[in-house]
């Protein structure tokens, strides 16, 4: 603390690091918390209408976290242990729906599985109805398992293969190293990827909202008391019963994660190979994992198709009228506003967040801890929690003068900045802190050293909150829901505007040009990082 | 004093890593901490550059408190062990960092660094990146890039120890030739004692957070206050031993059934019947065949062990059911020995610790 005092520059730059993090992160989500006040309170939970949809969240949350998770093993397993063929292409289709808007998953169940789907309908000539409980599940198992594909691949390959080599060389099998050695080694991993995939699952607004029919669980319930009711305090009761079950699963998960750090104590990846797997095995992960892949094709094949088709799956003539009408009059704003809103929010999220990171990483005053605790809690707040926060704390009438574009900014800024905060954070901790000494040690501030040799060396670390961040904001639609005016729509609202007015063509069309933003901006880092992709999640 | 270190403390929870130490390092001299790892050299170090935060005691340099001077404003340029080199930059631009901080002019700031990077060897090697330097050339630009900036008083922390032996030997013998030509005050860490014997005008030795004895590499090394000090710089013999009586410039000590006259050391209180320690070094004995002739104190024993170290012979002695440490030089020279032997060794090479 002594050592800010004599740096007045060093220590103003920290007390607006935490003023905008109290304005913008504490302070709208107290606001929700504290908006029904104990009398509220009380009424809600005598009145029992959120009985029903907390019971659904956590079924849903139940079944479809087991069902994605099963998936995601196979596929991860697969990924890292097998010897298939075809990794490339697993790797790549497992990417693509972490760049797409979750939701759109439930459009593609429609065209696919509803009433007039060409599976049921063309196929079998069914008009089943596939909304509620069942319908939720399917649509989430096969949004979500990429996520836990993700997460439990990140996992599975933190275990050290030396480790699993000197099990075989110890003369065990391996199906016995993988029960003995790597599955205990990555137990916290496992359990952490397990929560992190239950949280996404049970704060995905858009699916339910779709797919959900009468079956309503805490999202969907909070926004319909909105935007159907004006019932606002109920809707913040709801949405914070929703925020206490994603702050205790994010609460768990980080304690397995502090328990993980035994599996990485090689430090560096080893670049070992892991022991081979029986062929039998690498053909039964290949005919797992193509299946699956297949199923994620189809998935996205759907919507690219309806995209250029006239009325799909009516009329398959190839059109680009979608397209035209995507990009014309209020479609275009809407769209132009996704590239600019989630461009500018990336970009200030990322830096922002790499300073944050620095201050907290190498700082030595009081009270760090709080602020590292904030820089990454809103990775446990829904997405549709922190619209509503936003829509409380910021829709004043003293604040009329803020642009709502702003606004949206703004809150896709601080949602995302635990991303660059990891980021930054991992990025420090490859760079020690002799470094930084250094350039003090030579006559250098804090700050200028900071500026001069820290900031340099953490491009790689400020990319990727970048790109995550980009991709996050232009797939997310919890967030914005509540924030967006006619004049400052974006795609995700318009895609979701355009399924409910059941226009497939420009539903689809839109969902094509959005993923291709995230695509495009994937691409772009690729080619500036050369270097694995270090993709962080995306979530609706 | 140039650098004046007055009973700082530093601590890490509830231990003291560094506990009231003190100590004036006058303008000009090669001063060292020497420790074993945990014993707070590095600590005081980091205190005197302004890194961490001292619990107490004062820090002056050049007659000026600096307390409450961050660590930029020190003039303290501190070499790291890791060279801590800019990775993102070459190295003209690692040299030319602090002046450039500082707002030297253009010219000004080419010809120091030019001169600094000749004057530790690396001229013309100013447009290389870090990473296509060997060990031995990053460690020279860390040290050209603190040298450049003409701190008050240069600190190095373990500067060498990434090193292998044969570039550590030879960019010592480097670094207190510069250290002379700069007539610069360098404070340096290391827990390696060679390093701190054949560098340094003045050693502080520390351990547990406190400074056990300072003074010449001489004194430390032949007159140590301690066991622990004796042991740390050097192989040693520490045997137990009891004061018959004390004269005026000798002590008569005992030990087993042998009795010897040896110097009184200075500053230690010694009373008859008082348990010393009696501390020779290896290089100090010589050793011959059973039946030799004696010069000063001799002991009979045999062998137990030996060990070929190139220049010299270690033998392990067996006197009394103690195990004696004898070096003998140029072990080609004579024939190795086996056997019964006679330890010789003069009284004046033993020094007394009034430590039991």
């Amino acid at each position: 603390m002594r050592s800010l005092r004599r740096e007045p520059a060093l220590l103003l730059a920290l007390l607006a690091v935490i003023a905008l993090v109290l304005v913008f992160i504490v302070y709208p989500q107290v606001q929700v918390v504290v908006a029904p006040g104990s009398g509220g309170y009380a009424s809600f939970l005598e009145g029992g209408t959120w009985v029903t949809p907390f019971v659904h969240s956590l079924e849903v949350m139940a079944l479809s976290t087991t069902s994605a998770v099963l998936l995601g093993f196979v596929y991860a397993y697969a990924m890292v242990y097998s010897d298939m063929r075809w990794k490339p292409f697993f790797r790549l289709i497992g990417i693509l729906p972490l760049l797409s808007p979750p939701f759109v998953v439930a459009a593609s169940y429609i065209l696919l599985f509803g009433p007039r789907g060409i599976i049921t309908y063309g196929v079998f000539g069914q008009t089943p109805i596939i909304f509620g409980l069942l319908g939720i599940w399917g649509v989430q198992t096969i949004a979500f398992f990429p996520f836990a594909y993700q997460l439990i691949a990140d996992a599975l390959s933190r275990s050290d293969a030396r480790m699993e080599q000197a099990a075989r060389n110890l003369g065990a099998g391996p199906w016995r190293v993988f029960r003995t050695v790597t599955l205990p080694l990555s137990r916290p991993g496992l359990g952490a990827a397990i929560l992190t995939t239950a949280i996404y699952i049970v704060e995905d607004f858009g699916n339910p909202q779709l797919i959900g029919g009468q079956f309503t669980v805490l999202p969907t319930q909070a926004y319909n008391l909105i935007s159907g009711f004006g019932e606002f305090t109920s809707a913040a009761a709801v949405s914070t019963l929703l925020l206490l079950i994603a702050l205790a699963l994010y609460l768990a998960k980080i304690r397995l994660d502090g328990g993980r750090s035994f599996v990485t104590i090689s430090g560096r990846a080893s670049s070992m190979p892991r022991p081979p797997v029986p062929a039998v095995l690498s053909w039964a992960c290949f005919s797992g994992s193509l299946v699956l892949a297949g199923v994620i094709l189809m998935v996205y094949g759907t919507l690219l198709v309806s995209a250029l088709t006239v009325l799909f799956p009516i009329n398959l003539a190839p059109t680009a009228r979608h397209f035209t009408f995507v990009v014309t009059g209020s479609n275009g704003d809407a769209l132009r506003n996704t590239l600019v809103f989630s461009s500018v929010a990336a970009l200030v999220s990322a830096i922002f967040a790499l300073f944050a990171g620095w201050l907290v990483q190498r700082g030595d005053w009081p009270g760090r801890r709080v602020l590292d605790f904030l820089l990454i809690l809103p990775a446990a707040i829904p997405g549709i929690f922190f619209g509503i926060g936003y829509l409380t704390a910021f829709n004043q009438p003293w604040l009329d003068w803020v642009d709502r574009g702003a606004l949206i900014i703004l809150s896709m800024v601080f949602w995302n900045i635990p991303v660059g905060y990891q980021a930054a954070v991992a990025g420090l901790r490859q760079i020690d802190r002799s470094i930084d000494e250094a350039a003090t040690s030579l006559g250098a501030s804090r700050l200028r050293g900071f500026w001069d040799v820290v900031r340099p060396l953490l491009g790689g670390s400020l990319r990727v909150g970048f790109v995550t961040t980009f991709v996050r904001a232009v797939t997310t639609l919890s967030v914005v829901i509540f924030l967006f005016t006619p004049a400052t729509t974006v795609a995700t609202i318009r895609i979701y505007q355009l399924v409910n007015d059941l226009n497939w063509g420009g539903a689809t069309a839109f969902t094509v040009a959005d993923i291709s933003m995230a695509i495009a901006a994937l691409v772009i880092f690729a080619a500036l990082a050369r270097g694995r992709l270090a993709l962080g999640m995306a979530r609706g | 004093m140039h650098l004046r270190v007055s009973h700082i403390t530093k601590r890490f929870g509830s231990a003291a890593a560094v506990d009231d130490v003190s100590f004036d390092v006058p303008k000009g001299s090669f001063a060292t901490l020497l420790g074993p790892s945990g014993c707070g050299k590095t600590t005081t170090l980091r205190m005197i550059a302004g890194f961490y935060e001292p619990d107490a005691g004062d820090i002056e340099i050049g007659g000026r408190r600096v307390n409450d001077l961050p660590a930029h404003r020190r003039g303290t340029a501190m070499v790291f062990q890791d060279y801590a080199l800019f990775p993102h930059m070459t190295v003209y631009d690692n040299v030319a960092y602090g002046l450039r901080v500082a707002g030297r002019p253009r010219p000004e700031r080419d010809k120091r660094v030019n001169d600094t990077l000749t004057f530790v060897g690396l001229g013309g090697m100013g447009g290389r990146w870090p990473n296509q330097l060997s060990g031995g050339q990053q460690q020279r630009v860390a040290v050209a890039r603190a040298l450049v900036i003409e701190p008050q008083v240069l600190l190095l922390d373990e500067p060498l120890s990434n090193l292998d032996a044969k570039l550590r030997e030879q960019l010592r013998v480097e670094l207190r030739i510069l250290q002379r030509r700069l007539g610069m005050t360098f404070v340096y860490v290391t827990h390696d004692q060679d390093e701190a014997l054949s560098l340094s005008d003045w050693i502080a030795v520390m351990n547990a957070g406190k400074v056990e004895q300072a003074g010449t590499p001489w004194e430390i090394y032949y007159h140590p206050r301690t066991a622990f000090l004796a042991d740390f710089v050097g192989a040693v013999n520490l045997v137990p031993a009891r004061v018959e009586s004390v004269g005026d410039g000798s002590v008569t000590v005992s030990f087993g059934p042998h009795r010897a006259s040896v110097r009184r050391p200075v500053d230690v209180s010694l009373s008859t019947g008082q348990e010393v320690r009696l501390c020779m070094r290896p290089e100090s004995f010589t050793i011959a065949p059973a039946g030799a002739s004696a010069n000063g104190l001799a002991l009979s024993g045999t062998i137990a062990r030996r060990a070929f170290l190139g220049d010299t012979m270690r033998y392990w002695v067996k006197v009394d059911d103690r195990e004696w440490i004898v070096d003998q030089p140029d072990p080609g020279a004579t024939e190795t020995l086996d056997g019964a032997v006679l330890l010789s060794l003069r009284p004046e090479r033993v020094h007394v610790i009034a430590e039991s």
